[in-house]
């Protein structure tokens, strides 16, 4: 067979990777599942490339010698950044992602590999992790770095009165045992296959252990384990980051990222890389790509990304408590159209239970159809024979095509007698009611694992559940699911999950779309990341 | 004429007094909204009484209205929540920037709408004066977002010789200053140079002129010396008009070519509900309006020695 496996702590195998590796050479699973799949259990991912490439080689692309040097222009949003657990976009996590680091670092191919932890062993029943840290690692104040940063960060999150999206999401650690200054243990409530993975969240970074202490401002006082340091930062305006001595890894190639934010019309950053006068952009829209397509000094990036838009419903508040109305909704809606119309057929349907058919987990279900004349019928069982009014209020929070896509639904659910409003909010004036209407429209960013976002808006009490929505049957469902290490087992057990989430009919999620950004043809060793994380380690300059 | 400046000032007071008990009318009436907008929405009601007891809003509004004045008076504008920033500070570099984008397109309207006017209104119904109208009329009828989109499209995508944002990241730059101006003059000087031409045409058709005419005078001193002065009366009062529409009307071309002035921090703040911010912008703006108003009636009357004399006194041209 050529190639073995090895774990990156040293440690036996996982007992389930020998069969993953068998279920891999017999083809029953693809390349990408084994790969991620063997990364969570703690081989090194080195290794299982060679042992996959030895097995079915993918051809190698031909290199150019990176250049050192150079300051690279990124037109973003510069967000404030006080505490990166409490962060909503991921633009702000972009900007800290320079100076801060995570436990693990997920690439563009979904593979978690090591970064602060160097190596991860989980039990056999995938409830009890070591985790040993890499060591050598320097603050940018000189302190060194050790578990005790890593717990402190993990309990804050987790605490009682922590505000951050990490609690319901890491709600399954029981407890951090810290054994040494390297080697930590979490103890969790329920086998859970991908924390690794999890450790990469955007709201996850590892800050100083005082940070609390010296202010609980990141922006204030940037102290990181990464290769460069801020010095500079104005809200709305520009934040600067050159590269440090004394970082623990390979140095990175560019001398100086500045991000520069150039308000919210994408149009103001397209004339600027057209004039030359950023080189990197990575929120463009589709209405922007035959613009890009035609700048003799910039390229298209794009990337196939598991983000949506979910039109949901408060099941709790009326006329949507009542299920017969949100199915009326759901079967009124044509997903092929909303996709062709809304996002110019630029991605993949989506059957509105979130799970993407290119996330591993994805279970196969029929294919959702459109049906007026039930729906018509439901709303006339539900008491609303002569149609029904609601509002949807929405906030272009990443452009204008959220919008496009309502007017479509707007027209399609007419036809099932329901008279829909648009209530169009600047997108400022959104973010602090996005939860709290009834009905409304909710861009959702890419997450490796679906599991991932049902957690945080599905399960019952979730940080993120904007549609109130409890079943005890879907949260069971889903916690078996996520302990399952087999993918075609997990993608059995997520057929339930997926079923119940669709029959409840919470919310019209109508496509996928794709990823699209633009760049100075001088950048190079850059790729679209499907979840928004940036990270220009790999990045330089021609 | 000093009792003049005095009433004038004294009724510039006034005036702003009205207008910042408007402003804090419609922005803090409400404490409650004023709470959630400077501590967030994850913030607990707790934390809300406690801001608003700490920072005196349990006051009647006319006493929170009187220390928010007071405040005001004596430069204390509160701490922007979105740029996280004193007001203060934050204000003057914006504000510069927009009088320099300001001072520039105002710079280069007036000479070039006065000589156009001057050209169409001497002669009126010639050739140059049908042609001056008719390019007058067609740019002034095209909208900013039009034409910034417009010169945008030809100087940066297809020509390629001028900058497509405007941030001034690198330092001032002239370059970068040329497209907004250049949108803002092409929409503004159409009109100012149809006021002048009709208040010259008007001048030209009286008595004097052709006494001037007659008694030899040449057409330049005919224009300079005679007519101008009189002519002038209209056009003043329209362009300093102008300047009040110049600091709000560039929110669109700031925006457009995110030029970081005084447009886009007025924008940024309504967009994200900066009590502070906006308050302190509004009254910087009433500021800059009234006090145009008194310099362009102070012009007037340096223009028109009928209004300098008292009501009196016969037109001497």
């Amino acid at each position: 067979m050529g190639f073995k496996l090895w774990t990156n702590s040293g440690r036996k195998l996982h007992q389930a990777v020998p069969a993953l590796a068998d279920q891999f050479v017999k083809g029953e699973i693809g390349r990408r599942d084994f790969l991620q799949t063997v990364a969570w259990l703690g081989v090194a991912a080195a290794s299982a490339r060679a042992f996959a490439g030895a097995v079915s080689p993918v051809p190698a692309a031909a290199q150019e010698a990176p250049k050192k040097g150079g300051s690279l222009r990124y037109a973003s949003a510069v967000m404030e950044i006080n505490d990166p657990m409490l962060v909503t976009w991921t633009q702000a996590s972009n900007v800290f992602r320079n100076s801060l680091e995570y436990l693990t670092m997920v690439d563009e191919d979904n593979i978690t590999q090591p970064l602060l932890a160097a190596s991860w062993d989980p039990s056999a029943d995938l409830t009890s992790w070591r985790f040993k840290l890499r060591p050598g690692v320097k603050w940018s104040n000189g302190d060194a770095f050790t578990t005790e940063d890593v717990a402190f960060n993990i309990n804050r999150w987790i605490a009682p009165t922590s505000k951050s999206s990490n609690k319901s999401a890491f709600s399954a650690i029981k407890q951090v045992e810290v054994h040494s200054d390297l080697e930590f243990s979490l103890h969790l409530s329920r086998p859970v296959l991908a924390i690794p993975e999890m450790f990469y969240a955007y709201t996850c970074p590892i800050v100083h252990r005082k940070f609390e202490e010296q202010g609980g401002v990141w922006s204030k006082n940037p102290i990181g384990t990464g290769p460069y340091t801020m010095v500079e930062f104005g809200v709305g305006q520009k934040a600067t980051f050159r590269r440090r001595e004394g970082y623990w890894g390979p140095a990175p190639y560019l001398d100086e990222i500045r991000y520069l934010d150039l308000g919210t019309e994408v149009s103001a950053s397209i004339q600027a890389l057209a004039a030359g006068q950023v080189d990197l952009i990575t929120a463009i829209n589709t209405t922007d790509i035959d613009v890009v397509k035609r700048l003799p000094n910039a390229t298209l990036l794009s990337g196939r990304a598991a983000q949506t838009i979910c039109i949901r419903m408060q099941v709790d508040q009326k006329p949507f408590d009542d299920i017969r109305v949100r199915k009326a909704m759901v079967l009124a809606a044509d997903n092929q159209k909303l996709l062709d119309i809304g996002y110019r057929g630029l991605g993949v349907v989506a059957e509105n239970h979130h799970v993407a058919p290119f996330q591993p987990e994805y279970f196969k279900l029929p294919p959702v159809a459109r049906d007026v004349a039930k729906a018509k019928a439901l709303l006339a069982e539900a008491g609303y024979k002569d149609g029904l009014d609601v509002t949807l209020v929405l906030g272009n929070t990443q452009g204008r095509w959220e919008q496009d896509t309502a007017q479509v639904l707007q027209q399609q659910v007419a036809e099932a007698g329901i008279r829909m409003k648009l209530n169009v909010l600047p997108s400022s004036e959104f973010w602090p009611i996005w939860d709290k209407v009834p009905f409304g429209l909710t861009f959702w960013a890419h997450r490796p694992l679906a599991v991932m976002t049902l957690d945080l808006a599905y399960r019952g009490g979730g940080s993120w559940n904007e549609s109130h929505y409890k079943n005890p049957e879907f949260d069971t469902a889903l916690n078996k699911a996520t302990g399952i290490v087999d993918p075609k087992q997990r993608a059995v057990a997520m057929e339930a999950v997926e079923r119940i989430l669709q029959d409840d009919a919470v919310m019209v999620q109508p496509y996928w779309g794709d990823r699209y950004g633009a760049a100075s043809t001088k950048v190079r060793g850059f790729r679209l990341h499907p979840s928004t994380y940036q990270s220009l380690r790999q990045t330089w300059l021609a | 004429m000093a009792r003049m400046i005095l009433a004038r000032l004294g009724e510039v007071v006034l005036v702003m007094l009205a207008v910042s008990f408007l402003v804090y009318l419609v922005l803090e009436h409400n404490a409650a909204d004023v709470a959630v907008k400077v501590l967030g929405q994850y913030s607990t009601a707790e934390q809300r009484a406690l801001w608003l007891a700490e920072n005196g809003y349990n006051a009647p509004f006319i006493e929170r209205y009187g220390i928010w004045l007071g405040h005001f008076v004596t430069g204390r504008w509160g701490s922007s929540t979105h740029y996280r920033e004193l007001v203060i500070d934050l204000l003057p570099p914006y504000l510069r920037q927009t009088a320099i984008l300001a001072g520039t397109s105002f710079a280069i309207i007036v000479p070039l709408s006065f000589v156009l006017g001057i050209a169409a209104g001497v002669r009126e119904g010639s050739l140059a004066d049908r042609v001056i109208s008719f390019v007058s009329v067609g740019t002034t009828s095209i909208p900013e977002f039009a034409s910034a989109v417009f010169l945008s499209a030809i100087f940066v995508f297809w020509l390629g010789i001028l900058p497509g944002a405007s941030t001034m990241t690198s330092g001032f730059a002239w370059a970068e200053l040329v497209l907004p101006v250049m949108v803002i003059v092409l929409y503004d000087f159409g009109y100012v140079a149809r006021m002048v031409r009709a208040s010259m045409a008007e001048v030209m058709t009286q008595p004097f002129i052709r006494t001037a005419l007659m008694k030899g005078a040449s057409p330049a001193r005919i224009v300079f010396r005679h007519a101008l002065r009189n002519a002038l009366v209209a056009p003043i009062t329209v362009i300093m008009l102008q300047i009040p529409w110049l600091l709000s009307g560039v929110i669109v071309v700031e925006v457009f070519f995110a030029y970081k002035g005084f447009g886009t921090l007025l924008y940024q703040a309504c967009l994200n509900s900066d009590v502070a911010l906006i308050e302190a912008c509004a009254m910087v703006s009433v500021l800059v309006i009234v006090s145009t108003q008194v310099i362009s009636d102070l012009l007037y009357t340096l223009l028109n020695p009928r209004i300098r004399f008292g009501a009196g006194a016969q037109g001497r041209g």
